[in-house]
């Protein structure tokens, strides 16, 4: 790798773990050890982060709140 | 929205019923106690419903309940210095080497049942070194990449400069991939 203003940058890396870097930039990583092992590193990471998962509160936290909240309208035509 | 800001109670359980998740879980990691992470959760969100008024549609709904369970969760830790202390180490500590020779261990055996439901669902190699970030880098990491946001609205949603997002961000990940490959090793 004779030209190092062409390595990733870390945006890019980022870009490009989502499968979001554009064809011709995530080219360089076919000729870049460095980069290649960077970004699978990187990777590695990111996937583990979105495939966390989301918790749930305990049963009944929607009615904790709202006996707390003061509500101006208790009823009406309100659809979600 | 509109219901909502008019005070409808149906229009409100439907904000908790989207939201609470989301916010349950960025509270849960930051603070790693389900008691007080449902309490913080249930503050943030009276919070938010008592003053919905305040509201400026031109934000995201979900930014500005984020920034309110974000203030909470670190006015916790600021104020609960020692539960930091425990999850970070000492803060005269400089070195990682220090960081981890004066922190606690995390996820220990389970002595209620509640304690066997936080180290089963913390417990895993991610999650434990997402708790040893600075709580900073947590709530940044988690917004990035948990709740898929940019870093623009990460920066307007925690008021920081988009440059100190950035590198908290990138940090963050450094660590955690630091953390997790001296595990695999």
């Amino acid at each position: 790798m004779n030209q190092p203003e062409m390595h990733l940058t870390t945006d890019e890396i980022e870009l490009w773990a989502q499968g979001l870097l554009g064809a011709q930039r995530a080219f360089h990583l076919s000729d870049c050890s460095l980069c290649r092992d960077i970004a699978d590193r990187e990777r590695k990471v990111i996937l583990e982060l979105v495939q966390l998962p989301r918790f749930a509160p305990s049963a009944g936290f929607a009615d904790r709140v709202m006996a707390k909240v003061k509500v101006r309208a208790p009823s009406g035509d309100f659809q979600a | 929205m509109a219901w909502a800001r008019q005070g409808h109670e149906a229009a409100f359980r439907e904000l908790v019923r989207r939201y609470e998740r989301p916010v349950f879980s960025l509270l849960y990691r930051m603070v790693r106690d389900r008691a007080l992470a449902e309490d913080l959760a249930q503050e943030t969100f009276i919070k938010v419903l008592n003053g919905i008024k305040s509201y400026r549609p031109e934000f995201k709904f979900s930014s500005w309940i984020f920034k309110i369970a974000n203030n909470a969760a670190i006015d916790h830790l600021r104020k609960k210095s020692l539960d930091t202390l425990s999850l970070d180490g000492s803060p005269s500590a400089e070195t990682p080497e220090q960081m981890r020779a004066t922190s606690l261990q995390l996820g220990g055996k389970g002595e209620t049942p509640l304690d066997e439901v936080e180290s089963r669902e913390l417990g895993t190699a991610i999650e434990k070194a997402i708790a040893r970030l600075r709580p900073e880098y947590r709530s940044c990491i988690l917004l990035r990449h948990v709740e898929g946001y940019s870093y623009e609205e990460i920066a307007a949603t925690l008021e920081l400069p988009l440059g100190t997002v950035k590198t908290y961000i990138h940090r963050a990940r450094n660590e955690l991939r630091v953390y997790l490959e001296d595990r695999r090793e």
